[in-house]
Parts: structure tokens; C-alpha cells; sequence
């Protein structure tokens, strides 16, 4: 049997981290997926409102996530996999916020995946080849920040893991960075025997994957053994949801318009031992919140499918 | 590059002549042989299942009778003969989308094959021919495409006709996702084991950039990982997530096009596509009433013709043995970021007499007087959207130098700035 996580986002408070690891424990999860990324939203660094959570020093984030490592603990957590804030790099938006989130955010984010014994971070590629032209050129911008972070996932042991992601044209949610698996696999193998330990991975987002009709087993299939972690959610196709698998129907038949068959002969094939960790904040906000402990354990119930 | 119009959504079968005279009188010299308009999707799926229910209308129904496609296709065929029409390119009948019919694969065969001498009677050069996926298990795609293509290729010799194969959607229960061929590389491959098998180039591909566009694939990507085995692209534009066939541009909210025109026109330019470029606008031309059609597929026309120039847009720039510039303002400095180091203008000039003898990105600004001093096989490119206004302000001040228009929208990057790691 597979192992079981969630994303931290909407269900570990700040207030009392415990009580939520608890929560993810009582309904079936033996894994979390730290949302680092919830004190630095996304939204707020694409419009230049980066807050300034990041500038407090090592040894003061680490005490602010103490309470936080003693929840996953004494709840017999693992905090199995991280997520960086990002974007890292916002074309357009000048050195100041972009050298922050390199320089600052994204060495700290290392830093504090350490701090929780975390094996795996998961952080986005640049989104630039509508600026730089091509998606070659975009992985090198890509790339020099990988490697501006090796040594120091390779002193902390950790597996930093690319992500399959969407761009934006006109509204409609296209391929983006990391959408192609033969050239990530090649990648993530160049950057490894560089540096002669496995300090690349990646991470296949099943939401994503879905928007750009990605075939999910042939993806897995070809990735294999870099495949570390997963962000599992579902959407209509259109928009990225992160909702709970087979939500999502287009005919009147009502079968899933997701391929989660593939998804489960991808797991197979890639010979995957991970964590099935869902990626769906949303769905805790958007039931009412009296009914959080059942959804919750609604989601562990697909994972046990799925891992069935 | 030929730019071809397709037939579907103007042209009747049984009665092609007022259709095809409206494309000739738009300006089409090629049209797209739809061979599938003589024995649709719809018809092949019905077959052995019930009788068509426009039996009246049209008794012989080609899937029982294959060799009767030939007869069906000639009034089209004839008619663009009539018209000087060329027809470089047919597309052979096919299965709908969701079809699960794996018992039609034979009749497919068959079609392709009557499709093969259609194409030889029409002057086609290409052929293009759907892989087989109706029941089959994913893990036997290849090899059971393997079998078709290399049945067809004999006819396909005899026919001096090249068949290209073309990507595909999958139907996931009403989700279109990426289906056979539908990634560049796995395309290329399957392409050069064929023509390996059969030892020569019998086999090409057709790029279908709508079939793209539903997958949000990123076409610049999938263009160059075939290359110039890139012989014909479907343009058609969708919303992303429904299937049509609608001019190019059409689809687009707040002002931005939902396809990826920009990465598809940067892979076509980098591969020096110069084969067929095929306009399917079907379903926007239903959509017009026939009153209107003649003036639409005039529009359309210029859409191709924008496209094509889009494409060739650099070898307008490498045509002449020397340039200027006219305008010094955000398309001079984009042409001379993008273009300036390997196609370098003379100088640029402007009517804004303030920058007459100032530099701009490095060139110097000249009042147009100056270009009355050109050696005439210089040209002069307009950067500035004013063209038509500035080039006739040219041709009156004498000038008698080749004109062309230069153009941003749709540039081989964007980024002009450091990034970090580059200083």
C-alpha cells in the first residue's frame, strides 16, 4: 500500500498546527505536503506585493515552524514534501523582487524543508518562452537557478522535483514549463550526474496535466524512477480547480473526463513507492467547514483506491 | 508555400460550381481534395447499422460502395480543373472522433486506397491519411499503423503520392486529449520508421493546429521536432476546448487570441516552412449566410496571406542586398533587437524632424529626403503601423526603391532585458 498525504493549506493553522496534523492523521493521511508557498502567494509576488514573511532570519522561521514539526510529530506526520513560494523569477518585474525571491526566498525555503526532515521540494520553472522564444531558452533560465540550489539540496539531502505546468494565452490554459517528459527525464539525469547524487526529481501535477491533455501514463511511464512526488487533483479541463478526483464529467454517460485509469497504470508503470498526495485546498474552503473531517477522509478513501 | 483552401462548409459535393467559383474569384489557386465530404464520419459509422437517413437523397452510400468514390468526387474534381484550380493536397475519408468501431479498419483501408486514385486523377501530391485507433489497445497503435500505412504505400508509389500522416485528439469520455501522433517526437519517429521501411520519403506529416490548440500542446515545440518532415498544416482555430473549424483569429476574448499563433509561427519560421498551408474555416463559413460568402473567403484569403507573410517574414528581410529602416520609434528598436545583427539597415529615417541626426539604436535618423540617395536594390521597411499612409508619402516624394512593410506582432522574442546569471 502506498502511503497517504495532503497539502497543509487550509487544514494546518498557524495557531495550532497540531490540531490540524492531528485532523490529517484521524482520517487516514500519514504524509503532508508543507505549503511554504501559503505565507508568499503566488498572487502577491506577480503584483509586486511580496511580503516580507521572508526576511526574518534562519534561526527565526525555524522557531516560527517549531510548533508546527511537534504537530506533524506527535501526530505521526511526515512532512513527506515541500512546496517553494513562486514564481522565482517575474519577467518584467525588476532585480529588487526578483534577486528577494532568489536570493532570499528560495535558499530559505532549502533551508526550512531541512528544518522539517522534508526528503522532497517542489518548485516551478520559469514561465519565459513567450519573452526568451523557446522553451530551450526558458529551461536555461530555468536550469541556472536549479543549479544556484544544488549545492545546497545536495549538503541538506534533498530532492528538488520540477513540476508539469500551465501558461496562459488569451484565457486559455496551455502547456507550460516542464510539459514534455522525455526532455525533463534527459534533464533531470544530465543534472544529476553532475552532480553525482540525486538531487533532481520530479513532481507530476495530475490538475495540470489533465488542462493540456497530457496522456498521464505514457508522462509517468516515461519518467520512471525520477517521479518522487505527485500532486493529485482534478478539474473540468478548463480551469485549474484542484478539486477531488473523478469530480468531473462531460457526457451523459457521467465517466470521469479525467484519465485517472491512466493515472493508476502511470503509477504502475513508473513502479512508483511515494506518497499519493492530493493537492486540494480548495475543496476544504468550498465545502462548509463542519464537514472538513469528511471530506478529508472522503479524499483518503480515493487514495486508498488508488492504491489498491 | 501554397495556401490552400479547404472545401468543407462551401462547396457541395453534388453541386460544386457556384462554391468553388466563389474560392477562385477569392483568390484561392489550390484547395484541400476533401474526400471525406463524399463519405463523412457519420455515414462510416453508421454502416452495417442502419440505412442512411438521407437515403433519398443520396441512395449509393460510398462505405458499401468504395469504388464509387472516384465517380462522386469528379464533379468537385472537374470543376476546379475548369477553374485552373490546383489540388495539392486530398484528405482521405475517416472515423469520428469517438468511433469504436474497430471492424471499419478494412473499410478504412479501402477508402484510403480509392482515395489514392482520386488524388492521382486530381494531380494531388499528398495524401492525408488518419492513423487507425477504433479498437485497437494503445500498445498495438504503432504496430497496427505500421501494417496500414505500408499497404498503402505500394498504391501509394503507384499513385506518385506522398501520405502524410496527421495528429489526433482522443475522445476521454467528451475530454479531447492527446491521442496517436499527437507528440511531435513520437510523429517524426513514426514517420521515419516508415519511410525507413519503405526506403524512401513515401511518407510525410500533416500538422493539424487545431487538433493542437485543444491540447494546449506548444506548437513551436512540436513544428521543430518534426522539421521538414513537416509537409502541410491545418489552420484552424477553436476556444481550446470544444472542436471547430473557425478562421484563424476568430476565437479570442478581450482582445488576445485563445491559440498560440506566436509559438506556431516561430516554429514555422525556424524550419523555413515553405510546403502547404491549408485554411479549414468550415464552420465560420456555415455560419455566414451564402450571400455573404464571396466577400468572407475574400477575408479569408488575406488571412492566409497574413499568415504566410507572418512565416516568411524573414525572408523578406534577406531578400535584398541592403536596407533602411522608416520609423525610429518601438518597431525600429524591436526589428534591430531581433533582426538588427544578422540583416543590419543602412540607417533609419522619420518625418519627426526633432530626431533628424540623432542616434537610435545605433542607427543614425535620417529625414526621408534621404532615401532618394538609395542604390535601387536597397529596400525600405516601414516600421511603423502607418504603412499604407507612409508608403504612400514615399512613392509620392519619388521614391522608387522596393517597399515593404516590417512587422512586431509576432517576433522571435520578446525578453530585452538581463536576466540574472547573464551578467
Amino acid at each position: 500500500m502506498l502511503r497517504l498525504g495532503v497539502q497543509t493549506k487550509n487544514i494546518v493553522s498557524d495557531e495550532n498546527p497540531e490540531e490540524g496534523f492531528a485532523l490529517m492523521k484521524r482520517v487516514g493521511f500519514s504524509c503532508a505536503d508543507f505549503s511554504l508557498n501559503a505565507y508568499l502567494s503566488n498572487r502577491e509576488i506577480y503584483q509586486g506585493e511580496v511580503n516580507r514573511f521572508f526576511d526574518r532570519s534562519l534561526s527565526e522561521l525555524e522557531f516560527f515552524f517549531a510548533p508546527h514539526r511537534r504537530g506533524a510529530e506527535a501526530a505521526g506526520i511526515e512532512i513527506n514534501q515541500m512546496h517553494m513560494p513562486y514564481p522565482i523569477y517575474v519577467p518584467g518585474a525588476g532585480p529588487e523582487r526578483n534577486e528577494y525571491l532568489w536570493n532570499v526566498v528560495a535558499p530559505k525555503s532549502m533551508e526550512l524543508c531541512a528544518f522539517f526532515r522534508c526528503p522532497y521540494i517542489v518548485v516551478h520553472g520559469f514561465k519565459m518562452t513567450h519573452f526568451l522564444g523557446s522553451e530551450e531558452k526558458e529551461w536555461e533560465q530555468t536550469e541556472k537557478f536549479l543549479r544556484f540550489l544544488a549545492p545546497t539540496a545536495k549538503e541538506l539531502g534533498i530532492t528538488i522535483c520540477i513540476e508539469n505546468l500551465y501558461d496562459n494565452v488569451g484565457g486559455h490554459l496551455v502547456e507550460g514549463p516542464c510539459c514534455q517528459a522525455r526532455k525533463a527525464a534527459e534533464r533531470i539525469d544530465r543534472l544529476n550526474e553532475r552532480y553525482h547524487a540525486e538531487i533532481f526529481g520530479f513532481c507530476f501535477d495530475t490538475g495540470h496535466a489533465n488542462l493540456v491533455g497530457i496522456d498521464f501514463e505514457n508522462f509517468m511511464a516515461t519518467l520512471g524512477s525520477r517521479l518522487k512526488v505527485l500532486h493529485i487533483h482534478d478539474n473540468d479541463g478548463t480551469s485549474d480547480q484542484h478539486q477531488i478526483p473523478f469530480t468531473f464529467t462531460r457526457t451523459r454517460e457521467n465517466r470521469s473526463s479525467t484519465d485517472w485509469e491512466g493515472f493508476a497504470r502511470g503509477l504502475e508503470r513508473a513502479c512508483f513507492d511515494g506518497v499519493l498526495s492530493f493537492e486540494t485546498a480548495p475543496v476544504l474552503t468550498a465545502f462548509p467547514e463542519v464537514m472538513r473531517a469528511e471530506v478529508l477522509s472522503f479524499l483518503a478513501k480515493i487514495g486508498n483506491y488508488f492504491s489498491a | 508555400m501554397d495556401m490552400v483552401c479547404g472545401l468543407s462548409g462551401m462547396v457541395s459535393v453534388r453541386n460544386p460550381v457556384q462554391g468553388i467559383s466563389d474560392i477562385s474569384e477569392a483568390g484561392f489557386e489550390s484547395v484541400l481534395l476533401d474526400i471525406g465530404m463524399c463519405c463523412s464520419p457519420w455515414e462510416i459509422e453508421a454502416l452495417g447499422r442502419r440505412r442512411s437517413e438521407s437515403k433519398a437523397e443520396n441512395p449509393l452510400e460510398i462505405s458499401s460502395y468504395p469504388e464509387e468514390m472516384l465517380r462522386r468526387a469528379d464533379p468537385i474534381r472537374n470543376q476546379c480543373v475548369k477553374r485552373h484550380i490546383s489540388m495539392p493536397a486530398a484528405y482521405a475519408p475517416y472515423l469520428k472522433r469517438d468511433s469504436q468501431r474497430g471492424d471499419l479498419n478494412d473499410l478504412l483501408f479501402l477508402l484510403a486506397k480509392e482515395s489514392l486514385r482520386i488524388g492521382k486523377k486530381a494531380g494531388c501530391k499528398d495524401l492525408i491519411v488518419r492513423p487507425w485507433f477504433a479498437g485497437i489497445a494503445k500498445e498495438d497503435l504503432w504496430h497496427c499503423n505500421k501494417e496500414y500505412y505500408l499497404r498503402l504505400a505500394a498504391f501509394a508509389k503507384e499513385s506518385g503520392i506522398r501520405i502524410l500522416l496527421v495528429n489526433l485528439c482522443r475522445d476521454l469520455n467528451g475530454h479531447l486529449v492527446r491521442g496517436i501522433v499527437s507528440e511531435g517526437e513520437e510523429a517524426a519517429l513514426w514517420v521515419d520508421r516508415l519511410n525507413e521501411e519503405v526506403g524512401e520519403e513515401r511518407f510525410g506529416f500533416c500538422m493539424d493546429a487545431g487538433a493542437c490548440n485543444l491540447c494546449g500542446q506548444n506548437m513551436q515545440e512540436f513544428v521543430l521536432a518534426l522539421g521538414k518532415r513537416l509537409k502541410a498544416v491545418i489552420l484552424r482555430d477553436c476556444d481550446g476546448h470544444k472542436e471547430t473549424s473557425m478562421l484563424p483569429f476568430i476565437c479570442s476574448d478581450s482582445g488576445q487570441a485563445y491559440t498560440d499563433w506566436l509559438d506556431l509561427i516561430r516554429g514555422l519560421r525556424k524550419i523555413g516552412f515553405d510546403e502547404s498551408l491549408i485554411l479549414d474555416f468550415s464552420d465560420t463559413a456555415r455560419a455566414f449566410s451564402p450571400l455573404l460568402r464571396p466577400q468572407f473567403i475574400r477575408f479569408a484569403k488575406a488571412v492566409a496571406e497574413y499568415f504566410k507573410w507572418q512565416v516568411e517574414m524573414e525572408s523578406f528581410l534577406k531578400k535584398y542586398p541592403g536596407r533602411v529602416l522608416f520609423g525610429a520609434g518601438n518597431m525600429c528598436r524591436n526589428y534591430m533587437k531581433c533582426y538588427g545583427e544578422a540583416y543590419p539597415p543602412l540607417f533609419t529615417c522619420d518625418n519627426n524632424q526633432a530626431l533628424w541626426g540623432q542616434e537610435f539604436c545605433g542607427l543614425e535618423v535620417k529625414p526621408p529626403e534621404s532615401l532618394k540617395d538609395l542604390p535601387e536594390d536597397c529596400a525600405v521597411f516601414i516600421c511603423n503601423v502607418y504603412y499604407r499612409e507612409i508608403e504612400a508619402q514615399l512613392r509620392d516624394m519619388g521614391i522608387r526603391n522596393p517597399i515593404e512593410f516590417f512587422n512586431d506582432e509576432y517576433l522571435p522574442a520578446y525578453h530585452f532585458e538581463p536576466l540574472k546569471g547573464d551578467r
